[in-house]
């Protein structure tokens, strides 16, 4: 037997021999307090107000538009940062990529020309009320990790139907369980030095937000 | 100014007992104003978020339940997680003990030819002192969170879990920066201070293909591995590199990916009084087109199976590393992190560490605590770490008791004694009376007695103590009674 094997063989007989034997798990698993909430309680209206006002406190720039306004609203949004050059994600719908910007679609960019771009345009999967999270799972829409890594300007398109009120929620909605999550709570920051929380350490330093008020 | 403070690399078997080690700190009140400005800061804002949370008591019950759980079924749980990281793409490998995770690491790199890595923030890897042993390979080791350059430049250690540099302040991070980083105009804002670190690693991150990180925690159910934090260092380490190596320890599994639902709650409140850290990232294995192609996952033991083996000592392995218990601590207020000569201080690092070391060293941490039990209120897993305190305080006693010299022994001849005079009524009321005449000799006019000789100067050299009364409670009740007769 290899070092390695051994090795493991070793660990898990400790781990077995000193927690008892290996029984079947499910029943004790299922059998779990989980009395904290699982459902939020607020209305629409009220969720919606809770997800913009978490994301201002983040320092996030939030507007409002109706799914027919969105291309209107995305390079109204785009005029306003200044920015010229955009990362578009190879599944982002061609509609979203406004007319006067230079667009990079990114079906593999290599690492220079995402890192060249001033800015980025993604979908998400779920927004959470409560905590002001977006939470993306790296599709073809919402762009690979790198998309909404390298540049300074991430904005993101969040539509009313896509906000839950509380975490609970959102992994309900999770029907396979994703490979790839990022969850974003505001822009990076640290609070290293004198516990000054300082934005924008190495991700992008700034987020804006375009809540589409579609059905929800 | 330079705060490189002359203590070395943390490490318990070398560690000086912690009464000893917290001198120094005792003794510098710059380092105690850096360390209490922080803490009261993270205290403020924890209580905060904490308040706010209605439902917090029934998250914390199943934060601990669910973390219990995964403890009491870890092989299986560990097994799951081997089985579906590899389906996925990674490598899992196993490591009993710290040079065993060194060399797998190390082999890693030589198989990468690796000349240099980019880190997150582990404590685990500070645990197996990897930074070290790479650097003896001819690695070049950078740390990518902000705190961990700060202490890497400044050839300092870590004094907190979570923000590891809170006790150095501006000005001495002013001046490792400019001194390290060859900046001639830097100044101590901390706003420049973060850029100069941001510009000093955004190259680092583009063209080292190579990182290591720890976990916050592994999912069996998936195989995926989840990193907690705040800066975006973390994200650059695990989506730009070719190879990611993560270094967890055994325990930081759980069952399924909803339990997130839970830990992400509690952990961000507790760790930094946020609702939720800026960013959480998780991945499973490996993924074509996005982010490293080569993953390995090294699990270490080092120590913790035995913990599993008593109930008790068991709660331990409980831990998120939030660090709440550290900040809500009297003791970590006053000493600061290094006195505890490991990597993890305060009241989790009194229990881990002499765990971790099986006894044999930091015999003096499970004594560094009041028992108040600050630590165990704020614990979002519900470790109950007073009472783990106690029982490796009896199982220090035990190894330290010589049997056959313990008639020699002041303690043990102490306690037999008093164990005979509380068992008899007529020997505790005379033993009363010969102390209070002892003791009279040493009560001052004041009333307060300020010094005692042999064993009770060890009482006076700190505090005085009161004189006893002219009455025993006793003779006070009997004369009581009679009066009323």
């Amino acid at each position: 037997m290899s070092a390695q094997a051994t090795s493991r063989q070793l660990i898990l007989d400790r781990v077995r021999s000193a927690s008892g034997s290996a029984r079947g798990n499910g029943d004790a698993y299922a059998g779990l307090p989980r009395n904290y909430i699982r459902k939020g309680s607020l209305g629409a209206e009220a969720r919606l107000g809770l997800m913009i006002e978490r994301l201002r406190e983040y320092d996030a720039e939030v507007v409002e538009c109706a799914p027919r306004e969105l291309p209107a609203a995305i390079a109204a949004q785009l005029t306003r940062s200044g920015r010229h050059s955009f990362v578009a994600p190879a599944g982002l719908p061609a509609e979203w990529r406004a007319a006067g910007f230079d667009w990079k679609i990114d079906s593999g960019l290599a690492t220079g020309e995402i890192e060249a771009a001033e800015g980025v345009v993604t979908a998400a999967f779920c927004g959470v009320a409560d905590s002001g999270t977006i939470v993306l799972h790296h599709t073809a829409q919402e762009g690979r990790r790198i998309a909404t890594l390298l540049p300074d300007f991430h904005l993101c398109i969040l539509f009313a139907s896509q906000v839950v009120e509380t975490l609970p929620e959102y992994f309900s909605r999770c029907e396979q369980a994703p490979p790839l999550v990022t969850w974003i709570s505001g822009p990076s920051a640290t609070a290293d030095i004198e516990m000054t929380r300082i934005k924008g350490v190495h991700g992008p330093r700034f987020l804006a937000v375009i809540l589409v008020r579609d059905q929800i | 100014m330079s705060h490189a403070a002359s203590h070395a690399v943390l490490d318990p078997v070398f560690a000086q007992p912690f009464p000893q080690a917290a001198l120094p700190v005792l003794r510098n009140p710059q380092l105690r104003k850096n360390v209490a400005h922080a803490i009261d800061v993270i205290q403020a804002k924890r209580a905060k978020l904490v308040a706010e949370k209605t439902d917090w008591k029934e998250l914390r019950d199943a934060a601990s339940e669910i973390r219990a759980h995964a403890l009491e079924n870890l092989g299986e749980y560990l097994e799951q997680f081997e089985t579906n990281c590899t389906a996925a793409g990674g490598t899992v490998h196993w490591a009993r003990d710290a040079a065993e995770a060194r060399r797998i690491i190390a082999d890693i790199l030589r198989q990468e030819n690796a000349k240099e890595v980019i880190k997150i923030k582990t404590m685990t890897s500070t645990e197996i002192q990897l930074n070290p042993a790479l650097e003896a390979l001819g690695v070049s080791v950078y740390e990518t969170d902000l705190a961990e350059i700060i202490l890497q430049l400044g050839g300092d250690e870590p004094s907190h879990i979570v923000v590891p540099a809170l006790h150095v302040n501006r000005s001495q991070v002013r001046e490792i920066f400019a001194r390290r980083m060859g900046i001639k105009d830097l100044s101590d804002d901390p706003h420049a201070l973060t850029a100069a670190a941001r510009n000093y690693l955004r190259q680092k991150f583009l063209t080292i293909p190579t990182a290591i990180g720890g976990a916050n925690f592994l999912i069996a159910e998936t195989g995926a591995v989840a990193v907690v934090e705040s800066e975006g260092n973390g994200r650059m380490c695990l989506t730009l590199p070719r190879t990611m190596i993560t270094l967890a320890g055994i325990e930081k599994v759980l069952p399924r990916l909803a339990d997130l639902e839970v830990m992400l709650q509690v952990l961000a409140r507790s760790a930094t009084g946020e609702r939720m850290n800026p960013y959480t990232s998780l991945w499973t294995g490996v993924t074509a087109g996005d982010g490293p192609q080569s993953f390995h996952v090294v699990l270490l033991d080092n120590g913790r199976s035995p913990m599993l083996r008593h109930k008790v000592e068991r709660q331990t392995l409980k831990c998120i590393r939030c660090a709440a218990c550290i900040n809500a601590c009297p003791v970590y207020r006053q000493t600061g992190g290094h006195a505890y000569g490991s990597v993890y201080p305060g009241p989790i690092g009194a229990i881990l560490t002499p765990q971790l070391m099986h006894l044999e060293h930091a015999q003096s941490l499970p004594y560094a605590s009041s028992l108040c039990g600050a630590c165990y209120e704020v614990c979002p897993v519900k470790i109950n770490i007073p009472e783990v305190l106690i029982e490796l305080r009896a199982q220090v006693t035990d190894r330290e008791r010589k049997e056959a010299e313990r008639f020699f022994d002041p303690l043990y001849l102490g306690l037999r004694a008093a164990n005979l005079i509380f068992s008899r009524a007529w020997l505790f009321t005379m033993a009363q009376w010969w102390g209070r005449l002892g003791l009279r000799f040493f009560t001052r006019k004041d009333g307060w007695i300020h010094s005692l000789p042999g064993v009770g100067g060890r009482w006076t050299m700190t505090r005085d103590l009161r004189g006893l009364p002219d009455q025993t409670f006793r003779q006070w009740w009997a004369a009581r009674a009679k009066e009323a007769r």
